[in-house]
């Protein structure tokens, strides 16, 4: 367990024996990166506010259940993923359609009908993430169609398991793999276009 | 034999490590004398790290005030 890990663990300590400054603390180690995922998943930021405050209302009030069988951080992006994914559901919202993602292109024969330009994945280890770069990636995500983004986000970004995700969107195992390979290649695409303009 | 098309087909379960052996034998095949799929492996794992870089999010003072009162007022009761 690394040292972040372990004040979570003390903190959460704390909280469960009345401790409210300590549960104050871990609402702030971790609204980032809940607001943030619930941002991406609903792409809105009033949604994303309720979201979070659900989220850490709802680790409130089961604080003494808590085992503490995962991290707290981890518990609490999986509220916060179940909460947009709710959320989600009950909206009605126009989406990029599916066939619409953006793919590689093969010949007749299978070969890709494009080569990369530039092989631009060395970039991903770089210091700084070029400005431009991160606002090109944060839009392509969330251009990705209801479905594909939930899917690219609980496994690319929040480190999810296949089976956790299959079960909190009530799809199979497959279906998760299918869809993130498809947003991979679509996000892949979007990525190399941005390299092409530079 | 692979084509380009069954490659990247089988990234996904190649980056996981679920590929059969046969399969892991074709893919590399290919690979071996396909240098755009090569490149096309590399950025397909650089995917992932670039979006997890780009998508980090602060939630806004205003916004982050609000939770805390939020909180506040529901651990007061």
């Amino acid at each position: 367990m690394n040292d972040a890990a372990l004040e979570d663990r003390a903190l959460l300590e704390r909280a469960q024996e009345g401790d409210m400054d300590a549960f104050e603390t871990l609402v702030e180690r971790h609204k980032d990166r809940v607001y943030g995922l619930a941002l991406r998943m609903t792409r809105s930021e009033a949604d994303a506010a309720e979201i979070t405050q659900d989220t850490f209302f709802a680790a409130y009030q089961n604080l003494k259940a808590f085992r503490g069988e995962a991290a707290f951080g981890s518990w609490v992006h999986r509220i916060a993923a179940n909460n947009a994914l709710m959320r989600l559901r009950h909206q009605r919202v126009v989406e990029a359609a599916t066939e619409e993602m953006l793919a590689p292109e093969f010949t007749d024969r299978g070969s890709l009908a494009e080569y990369p330009e530039i092989d631009w994945s060395r970039r991903a280890d770089e210091k700084v993430l070029d400005e431009e770069l991160g606002r090109a990636i944060r839009q392509a995500t969330d251009r990705l169609p209801e479905g594909y983004r939930e899917v690219f986000l609980l496994k690319d970004v929040e480190g999810m398991s296949y089976e956790e995700i299959a079960e909190m969107m009530g799809i199979s195992v497959p279906a998760v793999k299918s869809r993130l390979h498809r947003a991979r290649l679509a996000l892949r695409e979007e990525i190399d276009a941005f390299y092409k303009e530079v | 034999m692979f084509t380009c098309k069954d490659s990247i087909h089988s990234l996904l379960e190649y980056v996981d490590g679920e590929l059969s052996e046969e399969e892991v034998q074709l893919l590399k095949e290919h690979l071996h004398g396909c240098a755009p799929c090569v490149d096309f492996l590399n950025m397909y794992r650089a995917t992932p790290k670039l979006a997890r870089r780009a998508l980090v999010d602060e939630m806004p003072g205003e916004m982050a005030g609000k939770l805390k009162a939020f909180l506040r007022g529901k651990m007061a009761k």
